[in-house]
């Protein structure tokens, strides 16, 4: 009842008639009983105004308007101060957003922490069979799924790209998801025999392909040539189970064969393709359900290779053990990549924060000289020290509540870009849900908040001591700066120098090191040398006829003018693309199953040549290579050194998983196809001979051109089309981008570092423009008598700009220390390039000299040019 | 400080158990009661009815005094009776165990 009351009284209505009873009722009594006898009347009214309660929020309100007021003023100060700290906010939010989507956020799934991912890779469907026959006793639901590339879907509007992921019939049963619509695939819906053609979209999906349109279950949507039924939708933040990466539309597993030509993997028991994973039982344990699932990995080996026939092997078996790792967070493989990097920025963002809040702090300082006359008039009438602090305060919270909410409008685009920088292979990159949930909404309210303290407090808290008594007439003659508040406009000034000193040479670290990166030798010469991706699929070509087309398109390519080279290979240069086999080779002694594995990719002739790449030993594949001739092999130097320990390999043998004997004509130097990878046991085979050809892989075309001017793109498209009006090109790439792109952690933090570095500069010349300038003015006189007494235009320059001088001078000391400090945390993440290179400090340092003496120029000349005369009369 | 406060609205409360009362009416009432002892600023005061309007043991009503002028007439309402009632008994309470600590006056004795 009485809150109720109260209540009423933010009403400004009531709280007005409310008012004028109260006038009304004072009135009558005055008038009854004469002013004296009632004292003072507007005190006793305005502490019955405090009755009501609201007293601290009219205060508030009126410091909020007042405060607008003041900064509506001064719009230019306004401006920076916004702008600035909603930059340094905005950067904060975007860089914790991806941190929150990539390394903390759980899966929007029921009980994500009883999710556990079974084996360390891929399996394959067989294993996954045996899984959930036998798993029951410790998984409550064992699931598989496998997300494949892109692939064409079609809902009745022509077809375009999308990506598939298909799941067995116990995934969403077991994730236990609230669906946007409908529902989610069932069991029954995926059986071998029989599966069922019913797809669920993703949310992002049904809005781009269907505008959102709630009447769209039961609708077809074709996937390659399939027809399937929309069951449903999912909900908007379900990605699926590996971070990075949104599947446009859900299918059956079963429906495999429907969909792709070419080997059902369903049937292999060796393509080990599908992610198996499952929800522990309530009150089972990791170690518990280790032990209860190895038997029946066991079995599944048994079942693949054939009980053990050798006492390695039987050994081999009996250790073998099933590891479960924990998938709350979904599996990601960026998570892994970007952790550090992401950690590394998240401090560069913070510093940058820091940065903004003391040049707004700086600003500040600067102004608070103005505002002098106003704060000594205001508390010599009587307002109370923390009354003023309070005021000004709030005009920091003002700012730093504008920023902050232009902070949120932009980080999510923000984050986007970013995200669009993570390539996650197959030309493909990062798609991340990026929710503006709670989370994100308190952190950058706190962020915020703490931005208003640090830039506010001090300076309102300096503003506020003087002595009202001598305060108003120091004002009024113009003597306002005492050394104190001088001094903290410098150490402001310093400290933004230090900081910019920080993010600068952070970026010229950065930017050094993906220099050394891209011009890092990765066995390819990489100029004038294009990548052509060529998909044969829709033309209906495999094995053998596919590698008669890829020969055919081989000499085609071959013959347009200003072509040196061409080659071809499944696997290409730089395109995450692996396939893996396992060796057998004379006089070779495998430890454990994995230490016969090698990568293998099939190649056309004259691929080293065409590449660049050095042969150690031997020769390329050539013409002479025909699928008549002895089967033959090159291999890479690490190859030869983990297979062929000590001895010339050239012209031993080694047989593959299907024991097929090839011969070593060739050694080749390692090629990397990622800078940070270790050479890798690769083995390269020639197409023509195998006669095969995986459809998964689209084919790579290696073209050396004598003249990038000479060769087009769209020439070389020609090319390609003449031959066969089906062939699909999905990309035509220089080397030089593909290699750029396994640089994504590089790039994304040299992208970030320039626009913090950028950003710092720009802070550190405005803050110190500022400060300068108000110091000029208020020194006007001065400088005028130092003139009329004889000293120069030059004089009075140099006078400015030595004191600059010696404030930036500290300002570099403190900077080099903190740049050295957060140089020793991103060891690790550069490349060429020591941590604490003084060339790199030594460019930051000239960089940032240059930006500061410039900033300092300005004002400097103008009080070079100051009239002695003029400026003497003022005085 | 809040025994002053509390004691006040409890004066105010008892003042207007026989009749409503405008403002200075109050005033003027319980100076005259406490034999001029107890002279009560109109600036504590007038807040004071208001705090007491607002918590609902008092309501007021604009009525016209015997000289024939308008004002603003507060009497007690049922829940300020039982505030009283609760007052003056606390009140009672806190007289009675402040006398049992003095006791008489020591130089009587």
């Amino acid at each position: 009842m009485n809150a109720w009351r109260k209540l009423k009284y933010l009403l400004p209505s009531y709280r007005r008639s409310e008012e004028r009873e109260m006038q009304e009722e004072l009135e009558s009594l005055a008038a009854i009983a004469g002013r004296r006898e009632l004292g003072n009347l507007t005190l006793a009214a305005e502490n019955a105004r405090g009755v009501w309660g609201w007293a601290w929020l009219e205060g508030i309100v009126a410091d909020v308007r007042y405060a607008l007021r003041v900064l509506a003023k001064r719009p230019s100060f306004t401006a920076v101060a916004v702008v600035s700290l909603a930059l340094a906010i905005g950067a904060n939010a975007a860089i914790f957003s991806l941190m929150d989507a990539l390394l903390w956020r759980e899966l929007p799934v029921r009980e994500p922490e009883r999710l556990v991912l079974l084996e360390r890779y891929s399996v394959s469907y067989l294993a996954y069979s045996r899984f959930a026959q036998n798993g029951g006793s410790v998984m409550e639901g064992v699931f598989a799924w496998y997300s494949d590339a892109t692939r064409r879907l079609d809902v009745g509007g022509g077809a375009q790209r999308g990506t598939v992921a298909l799941v067995s019939g116990d995934y969403f049963p077991a994730l236990g998801l609230r669906m946007q619509l409908g529902r989610g695939i069932l069991p029954e819906e995926d059986q071998r025999g029989q599966p069922a053609q019913v797809a669920l979209l993703s949310h992002a999906y049904w809005q781009r392909a269907f505008g959102g349109d709630r009447g769209v279950v039961g609708r077809p949507i074709w996937v390659e040539r399939a027809r399937f039924t929309v069951i449903g939708v999912a909900p908007p933040e379900f990605f699926g189970l590996e971070v990075g990466s949104v599947p446009d539309v859900w299918i059956p597993l079963s429906t495999f064969g429907s969909v792709f030509s070419g080997p059902n993997y369903l049937d292999s028991p060796n393509d080990n393709f599908l992610y198996v994973a499952g929800r522990l039982k309530p009150g089972v344990s990791v170690p518990q359900a280790e032990a209860a699932l190895t038997p029946i990995a066991i079995q599944i080996d048994i079942e693949r290779n054939g009980p053990p026939d050798t006492e390695a092997r039987r050994r081999d078996l009996l250790k073998s053990k099933v590891t479960l790792r924990p998938l709350s967070k979904g599996l990601s493989w960026l998570r892994q990549r970007f952790s550090k990097p992401l950690r590394v920025v998240f401090l560069m963002v913070a510093v940058g924060l820091l940065l903004a809040c003391v040049n707004v702090m700086g600003l500040q300082f600067a102004r608070a000289g103005e505002r002098q006359k106003e704060l000594a008039v205001r508390m010599a009438i009587g307002a109370s020290r923390w009354r003023i602090m309070r005021q000004l305060v709030t005009e920091s919270a003002i700012v730093a509540a504008s920023s902050g909410a232009l902070g949120l409008a932009m980080y999510r685009p923000a984050a986007n870009a970013l995200a669009s920088l993570i390539g996650i292979g197959g030309g493909q990159t990062a798609r991340l849900i990026l929710p503006l949930d709670a989370t994100m909404l308190w952190f950058v309210a706190g962020v915020s908040m703490a931005a208003a303290l640090v830039s506010g407090v001090l300076p309102s808290w300096r503003a506020t001591r003087l002595n009202p008594a001598v305060g108003l007439p120091q004002v009024s003659r113009g003597v306002t700066a005492t050394p104190q508040r001088r001094l903290a406009g410098r150490v402001a000034v310093a400290v933004q120098i230090a900081l910019s000193l920080v993010l600068v040479s952070a970026t010229c670290l950065f930017a050094f090191s993906l220099r050394q990166l891209r011009s890092f030798d990765s066995g390819v010469r990489r100029e004038r040398l294009l990548v052509v991706d060529v998909d044969a699929n829709d033309g209906g070509y495999k094995d053998a006829s596919l590698v008669a087309l890829d020969a055919r398109v081989r000499n085609r390519l071959a013959a347009i003018p200003g072509v040196a080279d061409v080659s071809f290979s499944q696997v290409g240069i730089y395109s995450g693309r692996n396939s893996n086999d396992s060796i057998e080779a004379d006089g070779y002694q495998s430890r454990n199953e994995r230490d016969r594995d090698a990568l293998l990719d099939q190649a056309g002739p004259r691929f080293f040549t065409t590449l660049g790449a050095r042969l150690i030993a031997g020769r390329d594949f050539d013409q002479t290579d025909t699928p008549s001739a002895p089967k033959v092999a090159i291999i890479s130097q690490e190859f030869a050194r983990h297979f062929f320990a000590g001895r010339n390999p050239v012209g031993l043998s080694f047989s593959n998983w299907e024991k097929h004997l090839y011969r070593v004509i060739g050694v080749a130097e390692d090629l990397r196809h990622e800078v940070r990878e270790k050479p890798q046991r690769w083995f390269y085979l020639c197409e023509l001979q195998t006669g095969k050809h995986p459809q998964v892989f689209s084919t790579r075309f290696l073209v050396r051109v004598r003249s990038s001017r000479v060769v087009s793109a769209a020439g070389l498209r020609a090319a390609i089309v003449a031959e066969d009006k089906t062939l699909r090109i999905d990309e035509i790439a220089t080397a030089d981008e593909l290699f750029d792109r396994t640089l994504d952690e590089d790039r994304l933090i040299e992208t970030l570092a320039w626009g913090f570095g950028v950003l710092a500069l720009v802070l550190a010349a405005v803050g110190l423009y500022g400060l300068l300038s108000y110091e000029v003015t208020r020194r006007t006189g001065e400088i005028g008598i130092r003139m009329a007494i004889g000293a120069g235009k030059g004089d009075i320059l140099s006078l400015v700009l030595r004191e600059v001088a010696k404030v930036a001078g500290i300002g570099f000391v403190v900077g080099a220390a903190g740049a050295a400090a957060l140089a020793r945390t991103v060891e690790g993440l550069v490349f060429g390039i020591q941590a604490g290179d003084p060339r790199v400090e030594l460019a930051a340092a000239a960089i940032l000299a240059v930006v500061v003496m410039s900033a300092a120029w300005l004002p400097a000349r103008r009080a070079a040019l100051t009239d002695p005369m003029s400026a003497l009369r003022n005085e | 400080m809040d025994l002053l406060q509390g004691t006040l609205d409890m004066l105010v409360l008892r003042t207007l158990v026989f009749a409503p009362l405008h403002g200075y009416g109050i005033a003027k009432e319980i100076r005259s009661h406490s034999n001029e002892a107890l002279g009560i600023e109109f600036g504590s005061l007038y807040p004071a009815l208001k705090r007491l309007e607002l918590k609902g043991w008092i309501a007021c009503k604009w009525e016209t005094s015997e000289h024939n002028r308008r004002a603003k007439y507060y009497r007690l309402t049922a829940e300020g009776r039982k505030q009283l009632m609760r007052e003056h008994s606390k009140w009672a309470e806190f007289v009675n165990a402040v006398s049992l600590v003095m006791g008489p006056n020591p130089d009587e004795v």
